[in-house]
């Protein structure tokens, strides 16, 4: 089954027009947007669809209050499109459109719906660095930060389920959809990749009681640590709310910035994930703050060493 | 020590604002109108306990403007009793702060 990615989630929501400040102001750009909701892409055309939770044409709702309606697979070609459909025919309700997609839900009721990827192929240089020992990676005269450097989302990264069951979970997606896990944290879940991809996981299970079913988190790639910080950086000066690092996480060893938002799930802003292919033997330890990160930092303002310069006044 | 937060007539009916966190703390508290009334609470989603609820200043109350939300998971409050009725932190309830309203209409926090 070679599932691609995810191209798009969709969420009915409470509030179209919070949503679309905050999703525009995360750096995504608005496609055909409306009161009534639209698209919202990265630079490769995967993207956050958003419509009113009462949307007739929205998949059904999960059975909790959770805004995610739909996760969007991008898939290589319409032949596996059609092989899933066939596949995921022989227990459940499948739904094969006139556009070639798919759609069903997995054994938690999540909506997924698989496509022949729209993503685009990107091509444009991840963050360089110099260093000792190793040829410079950005030559001669050229700077690494400034500002104003653009810092946009560029790919959908990956989506976190809370769900009930991590075992059932497991099952469907590595035995149905031919997913590999890539490393496991006991006790909240695995990290799980799609066969198309090499990224370190594109999706990954948090165990949580039925109550909670539903999207804890999604993220976006950007093109490295220090467009991490920069978009992060604006993200918090723009009013947005914080919820955890900016860090490092050890498995995946993706940098990380989390904040809260009005789609009811954390929003992600994530840089330099691992990528792997079948000969990587899976990892395990224990969640817990020692293996969730390798490191953690909080935002402060600017600030400078020193006292004010002579004749001047403090600031504070 | 009692602090003076804003005065009554700058919270409109429907609003809800934060507060700090003042020396000393990490948390915010926020404050909401609701029928004339106000209701206080600290920043800190119990689902986790301690974690900051609003998506952006102030955003604290749903689109309806009748319910208090917690933007991590989409919890969601009682305005009145800081119970929770939805969501991740089912069957907990939010700490409330303690205010106060001045004859002078200015709102104190007391503790």
């Amino acid at each position: 089954m070679n599932i691609v990615g995810p191209d798009a989630l969709v969420f009915g929501v409470d509030d179209v027009g919070a949503c679309t400040k905050y999703l525009t102001d995360y750096g995504l750009g608005p496609v055909g947007v409306d009161a009534n909701g639209g698209r919202f892409e990265a630079l490769d055309g995967t993207a956050i669809v958003v419509r009113r939770r009462d949307d007739p044409s929205l998949p059904a709702p999960l059975d909790t209050n959770n805004m995610l309606r739909q996760t969007v697979y991008g898939v290589a070609d319409q032949a596996t499109v059609n092989a899933i459909g066939d596949e995921l025919a022989r227990d459940r309700q499948v739904k094969r459109l006139p556009d070639g997609a798919v759609e069903a839900a997995d054994d938690d009721g999540f909506g997924l719906r698989f496509q022949v990827t729209v993503r685009r192929k990107l091509d444009m240089p991840g963050e360089r660095i110099n260093a000792p020992g190793s040829q410079p990676q950005r030559g001669i005269n050229q700077i690494g930060v400034w500002q104003e450097m653009p810092a946009k989302p560029r790919m959908l990264s990956h989506v976190v389920y809370f769900v009930p069951d991590l075992s059932a979970g497991e099952a469907f997606y590595t035995n149905r959809l031919g997913f590999k896990i890539t490393d496991r944290l006991v006790n909240a879940g695995p990290f799980l990749r799609p066969a198309g991809a090499r990224d370190h996981h594109t999706l990954f299970f948090i165990q949580t009681p039925p109550y909670m079913k539903g999207c804890e988190h999604f993220a976006f790639h950007l093109g490295g640590p220090t467009e991490l910080m920069l978009a992060g950086t604006r993200f918090v000066k723009a009013g947005y709310q914080s919820f955890w690092g900016p860090g490092r996480h050890k498995f995946g060893s993706n940098w990380f910035w989390y904040f809260n938002s009005p789609l009811g799930c954390h929003v992600e802003y994530d840089a330099d994930m691992d990528v792997h292919d079948d000969e990587w033997e899976p990892r395990a330890a224990p969640n817990s703050a020692e293996a969730a990160q390798a490191f953690l930092f909080e935002y402060r303002e600017k600030w400078i060493p020193g006292g004010p310069p002579p004749g001047g006044k403090a600031e504070h | 020590m009692p602090r003076t937060l804003c005065r009554f007539d700058e919270l409109r009916e429907g609003e809800a604002r934060g507060f700090g966190p003042f020396e000393g703390a990490r948390t915010k508290l926020f404050v909401v109108r609701k029928d004339g009334n106000l209701y206080a609470y600290w920043d800190a989603c119990p689902h986790y306990g301690n974690t900051p609820m609003a998506w952006r200043t102030d955003a604290y109350l749903n689109a309806a403007g009748n319910r208090i939300v917690c933007a991590s998971h989409g919890s969601e409050f009682e305005i009145e009793t800081g119970r929770c009725v939805h969501g991740a932190a089912l069957g907990k309830e939010l700490t409330p702060a303690t205010i106060e309203l001045t004859s002078s209409g200015e709102v104190i926090l007391k503790s």
